[in-house]
């Protein structure tokens, strides 16, 4: 009996330890050890300590009324003018370094699991007063008391994943993105629907920081296919026409590839995080990348004036997505080595080995455009990437127009092919 | 629009024998216009190319192939199902 307890005990204490280091084990303790949770990984602890929930003063003279300001991509107080920031979360927390040495899935503390029956709704209790001060963390990080306007921070961890672990400032201003929305759009007068054209207010642009998981990763992708390499080709006739015909070495392909990834970056709300024809999330997809590496440690005080998005998905939520990706990766870094294929390569299966994975999770500036089309049902988006300025959106366009440009080319080029014929006959 | 002025450029350049389906060329004109304005409104064919724009720090690829068979007369241009540049389709899993 025992010797029992000491199998069933062995899987659970050491999971990673071979079978074969004693005797083996029934079925039912495999089937136990395998359906076993996880060991939970190794944590990056991102909290800012050094602020504390509710009223954040400026250093300088005291002064709550802090916010970011977009061409410095500091904090400034709007009291005394003094401008500061949060340190690179990259050096901080050493992010850049050692992906080639991760083991396991290596989680930040504010990507940690979302508890889902956690409430958005967080109450301060305002520090320059003492009024209770309710905020809304589902759409925004800061909140003004108001009896005595100081400006109140959700800066502690919350169990609803709205605080993550840190935060790219906004750079481009308001006024620089309505311009690229601007120009956008005009390039895209001629077919867009009568009704958006009408409608357009550029104006109505809205910053927000939208949630992201940012992953570094270690990792092997192995790819199994046939190849075919052109060994002769040559015509023949078959009546009055020629008919080319191709000889081939048909090879059995295999390649593998190690490799690490830097700052691959995920959506962090599942709403956004599906791409179907049904919706534009493609597009805020696309503005993608930004530059993560300057990231700064999380203070509610860079989301003064903007909203946010909280995050709902957990890194187990994701990681087939990371999978997914790394397989994609793996598979264009391999694509350099069959060019003597030249009939082209077949693959037919494929697998990858994640050694290691870190995840962070980060808030991310977009300006915003968005459209609702009443008649197809669908909202429109034109994002404005607020680090590198890259512009993409959806623009609703009218059928009618569209359709008759079509006909029209159409028309013209069967008349074309039309003259040919009665030419050369 | 180039890949409409390529179609055009085609249709002319092929007109030696003046084959019939040369007729197709405004059905296939008037579909490729519709798809390239759609297309250039929408973006709806837009994602991040991860593949490309993310920092990668790869070993060299190893790997092997294997000749297991020849084939001496066929009309196809190319392998069947090539995939090779196409890294977002998956393919199965061997593991």
């Amino acid at each position: 009996m025992a010797q029992d307890d000491q199998h069933t005990d062995a899987p659970a204490a050491e999971p990673r330890k071979p079978v074969f280091d004693g005797p083996p084990l029934s079925l039912e303790e495999e089937l136990a050890a395998a359906r076993a949770e996880p060991e939970p990984g190794p944590t990056i602890e991102t909290v800012n300590e050094s602020l504390a929930d509710g009223v954040n003063r400026c250093p300088k003279c005291g002064s709550t009324d802090v916010q970011l300001r977009a061409s410095s991509g500091m904090l400034v107080c709007l009291f005394c003018r003094h401008q500061w920031q949060e340190e690179r979360v990259e050096e901080e927390l050493g992010l850049g370094v050692g992906i080639d040495e991760l083991e396991g899935t290596v989680v930040a503390s504010g990507a940690g699991e979302i508890d889902e029956g956690a409430d958005d709704i967080v109450t301060l209790t305002c520090g320059g007063c003492g009024a209770e001060v309710v905020v809304d963390t589902a759409h925004a990080m800061n909140a003004r008391c108001h009896w005595c306007r100081h400006t109140l921070n959700v800066n502690k961890r919350t169990p609803n994943g709205a605080v993550p672990d840190a935060v790219l400032p906004f750079k481009l201003t308001r006024d620089e993105a309505v311009e690229k929305i601007r120009e956008f759009a005009g390039k895209r007068r001629l077919f867009a629907h009568p009704r958006f054209r009408k409608e357009f207010v550029p104006e109505n642009v809205l910053g927000v920081y939208l949630p992201y998981l940012v992953v570094d990763a270690r990792a092997e992708a192995s790819y199994s296919g046939v190849g075919e390499v052109q060994t002769r080709r040559w015509t023949e006739k078959s009546g009055d026409n020629t008919v080319t015909y191709y000889a081939a070495d048909v090879y059995r392909v295999d390649r593998s590839v190690s490799f690490t990834v830097d700052d691959l970056t995920m959506e962090g709300a599942a709403d956004r995080a599906q791409f179907d024809s049904s919706t534009t999330n493609n597009i805020v997809n696309t503005i993608l990348p930004f530059d993560t590496k300057n990231a700064v440690r999380w203070n509610a005080s860079y989301l003064v004036g903007f909203t946010s998005e909280k995050r709902d998905l957990d890194v187990g939520d994701l990681s087939p997505k990371l999978e997914d990706q790394l397989l994609s990766i793996g598979r264009s870094q391999v694509h350099g080595s069959l060019d003597r294929f030249d009939r082209g390569v077949r693959w037919e299966g494929e697998q990858v080995d994640v050694g290691g994975s870190r995840w962070v999770s980060m808030y991310l500036p977009v300006w915003i455009y968005s459209y609702y089309q009443e008649n197809t049902k669908m909202l429109h988006y034109i994002a404005v990437n607020a680090r590198t300025g890259e512009t993409m959106g959806s623009v609703p366009v009218s059928q009618w127009r569209l359709i008759a440009a079509a006909l029209t080319v159409g028309t013209f080029l069967e008349g074309i092919a039309g003259a040919i014929l009665v030419g050369t006959a | 629009m180039s890949a409409l002025l390529d179609l055009q450029v085609t249709v002319l350049a092929s007109g030696d024998g003046a084959p019939l389906w040369i007729l197709a060329a405004g059905p296939a004109g008037a579909l490729g216009t519709y798809w390239a304005i759609y297309r250039y409104y929408r973006n709806n064919d837009k994602s991040h190319a991860y593949e490309r724009d993310t920092l990668i720090d790869a070993k060299p690829v190893q790997g092997h192939e294997e000749k297991v068979d020849h084939i001496s007369r066929t009309r196809d241009s190319d392998i069947d199902g090539d995939n090779s540049a196409k890294y977002r389709e998956r393919v199965r899993r061997l593991r």
